[in-house]
């Protein structure tokens, strides 16, 4: 039946495209490129309710985030941690399902000043960038693009099952029209910006 | 299917006489909307990603054919299996069936207008099948059993106060929680939905070909959710939701996110490909993508309708239009209300059965000015309505006042004469001119005959 379908439901198609003149695709819109796309994300980014933090330098970075996780309110016990996450970056805490953690810690392809989002690949685990409360993503250094369209020209390339772009907290105002933050997602999101090497070995 | 529609003007007099609330809750919420649709737009050159918008949709829905066989063999490619469906019926057959074969119980969904155009949720049940709206708007209505009223906000047209005693009634809430607890009562019982959802059901905002990526704009990730955690993901797609490029997403994305909110773009926006591949995904084992046209094609046939069909839901002309500001979405009686619903239910389901719908507008042009894609909506109203005369489908009254109102509104020196008669006549003797106005101002107090014009008022609502 549905194949009876295809067949019919492209020659209706067909008919009534034929009926009129195919215009032209316009090409690309241009947008805006901005000098500074790391500055421009966090502008955006920030604007949207994302927070961006940076790390210390050097080879400190998990006790860092270690520290930064426990000085949150409330303070993280157990986390979540995607499998992309090189050892170097993952906090010193016990981890946990992620439907029980405090924080999810994932690793984004890239980000995009334009927008303010943050590019997540499903080569990590999904249930850790959306289940915990809060989710801190490392954002790899000169991987910040200026504008959505070139990320997602060069995406296509990398592109994985299930991509999400993240670009703030998880947000709704449907009750009385007061927003109120971590519906269903996390309610805090957290960049990390400028430190993160994808070998994991490189010192800022 | 059976719609609501032919009670339009009775169900908009009973709205606006009976329940008050729903007109200063859905007018304070387009109001708030469209003033967030105008500073993401002048955040942009919007003018020339309007046009952009435009041409890009057009280019695409007079190839269609080519674009969906494109798209059919990437999400191929990809692994997620393809469908077609040619009417609501057989839509429904198609995802109760992958529903049943996968022994599903539960099935999660996010806020999708074609599956309640197709009217998913009923079927599915009556399989035995429980089934969650997880949007937070969608899921009162759904304890409330009504459709939405909104395409972005569907509960917009309730208060907190109504809120508030709902889920105290069914959620054991305080009968004054704020917002942010009943939210997170709603998160408590949807969370654990999610966990044991077998199945996740959503639309999609774009079908990009070229990649075969359904790609879905939110803010609350329960789309993301829906889309990530159950085993099975199906996701039904009107035809017309096709983009050639990935690279024309990224400028739909965040011109429809500034449409609809003024965001840059939406908190989470998903890319859905196919099955989970990498190691570490712990993605949907299977993806379904079905294709529904339920009347499309013949909307793209139509030789001005088409043009409706770029629609990309943003819900910015139904906050720009002062006559869906008086009623909400309930009064038009079919899934798609205000200005796009008059144009394009129409199209759909024939010019019979969605009648008098092109007749409720005051053809004030707010809805074209605020869409992204430039859909001419006053003139397709004056299509339709053309096309109603001709077919003997209007009233006498509607039609001798059709009659002048389609040579005044289609000649703009004529109509701004009316306008100027319009202020100074009052809104009864508009209403002469404007036939939808002699329906609300039956049940209303009048307003004081304003010295500004009639579009102006209009464009800000009657009051
Ligand atoms: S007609 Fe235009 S403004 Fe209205 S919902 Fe569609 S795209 Fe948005």
């Amino acid at each position: 039946m549905s194949v009876e379908s295809r067949e019919r439901i492209l020659a209706r198609v067909a008919k009534a495209t034929a009926s009129r003149a195919g215009l032209p695709h316009p090409g690309a819109l241009v947008t805006p490129v901005t000098d500074d796309p790391e500055a421009a994300f966090v502008k955006r980014f920030t604007s949207s309710g994302g927070e961006v933090v940076e790390a210390g330098p050097g080879r400190e970075r998990s006790a860092w985030l270690t520290r930064l996780l426990r000085g949150l309110d409330p303070e993280v016990v157990g986390v979540a941690v995607g499998p992309e996450v090189p050892p170097e970056f993952r906090p010193r805490l016990p981890e946990v399902a992620a439907a029980h953690a405090g924080a999810g810690i994932s690793v984004a392809w890239a980000a995009v000043a334009e927008s303010g989002s943050l590019i997540l690949p499903s080569t990590g685990t999904r249930a850790v960038q959306l289940l915990p409360p809060v989710h801190v993503v490392w954002v790899p250094r000169g991987r910040v693009y200026g504008r959505l369209e070139d990320a997602l020209r060069e995406l296509r390339r990398n592109l994985s099952a299930g991509v999400g772009l993240h670009s703030g907290p998880s947000k709704s105002a449907d009750i009385g029209r007061t927003v109120v933050t971590g519906v269903h997602g996390p309610g805090r999101c957290m960049a990390v910006v400028g430190s993160y090497a994808p070998t994991g070995t490189s010192e800022t | 299917m059976a719609t609501g529609i032919k009670d339009y003007a009775a169900r908009s007099r009973e709205i606006i006489r009976e329940d008050p609330g729903v007109r200063e809750s859905v007018t304070g919420a387009t109001i708030a909307f469209d003033e967030k649709r105008r500073q993401g737009y002048a955040e942009v050159d919007a003018d020339a990603w309007r046009r952009w918008a435009e041409g890009v949709k057009n280019h695409t829905l007079t190839h269609l054919d080519r674009y969906l066989a494109e798209a059919e063999e990437q999400l191929q490619a990809n692994g997620a299996q393809v469908h077609w469906a040619a009417d609501a019926a057989e839509a429904r057959e198609i995802v109760t069936g992958l529903a049943v074969r996968h022994g599903v119980r539960s099935v999660v969904k996010g806020k999708s207008m074609v599956t309640e155009e197709i009217d998913l949720n009923p079927v599915l049940e009556a399989a035995g099948i429980e089934v969650f709206e997880t949007d937070l708007g969608e899921y009162i209505l759904q304890l409330l059993e009504e459709p939405p009223s909104h395409i972005l906000g569907p509960a917009l047209h309730k208060s907190l106060e109504q809120v508030q005693e709902l889920f105290a009634d069914r959620l054991d809430t305080a009968r004054d929680g704020d917002p942010d607890t009943l939210a997170r009562a709603a998160r408590e019982v949807l969370r654990g939905a999610f966990i044991h959802a077998d199945m996740g059901i959503t639309g999609a905002n774009f079908l990009v070909a070229e990649t075969g990526t359904v790609a879905l704009i939110e803010n609350e990730g329960n789309i993301r959710l829906t889309t990530s955690l159950p085993r099975v993901h199906v996701a039904v797609v009107g035809i017309e939701k096709l983009l050639p490029r990935m690279t024309d997403l990224a400028g739909f994305l965040q011109l429809t996110a500034r449409a609809a909110t003024g965001q840059p773009i939406g908190c989470f926006v998903s890319l859905i490909q196919g099955p989970a591949a990498d190691p570490g995904d712990d993605g949907p084992e299977e993806v379904h993508v079905v294709l529904v046209d339920n009347g499309r094609t013949d909307v793209l046939a139509h030789e001005h309708a088409w043009e409706a069909l770029r629609c990309v839901r943003c819900g910015a002309c139904l906050n720009a239009c002062p006559v869906y500001r008086q009623t909400g979405g309930h009064a038009y009686g079919y899934v798609y209300s205000g200005p796009i619903g008059s144009v394009l239910d129409p199209g759909l389901l024939g010019l019979h059965e969605a009648m008098p719908l092109p007749f409720a507008s005051s053809l004030c042009g707010a809805c074209e000015d605020a869409c992204p894609v430039r859909i001419p909506i006053p003139e397709l109203l004056l299509e339709w309505r053309r096309e109603a005369q001709e077919e003997g489908l209007t009233p006498w009254k509607e039609r001798a006042a059709l009659a002048g109102l389609a040579s005044v509104a289609t000649r703009p020196g004529l109509y701004r004469l009316a306008g100027k008669i319009g202020s100074r006549l009052g809104a009864t003797g508009a209403a002469r001119v404007l036939p939808m106005l002699g329906e609300w101002s039956k049940d209303r107090a009048l307003p004081k005959p304003s010295p500004r014009t009639f579009r102006d008022l209009w464009r800000e609502g009657i009051e």
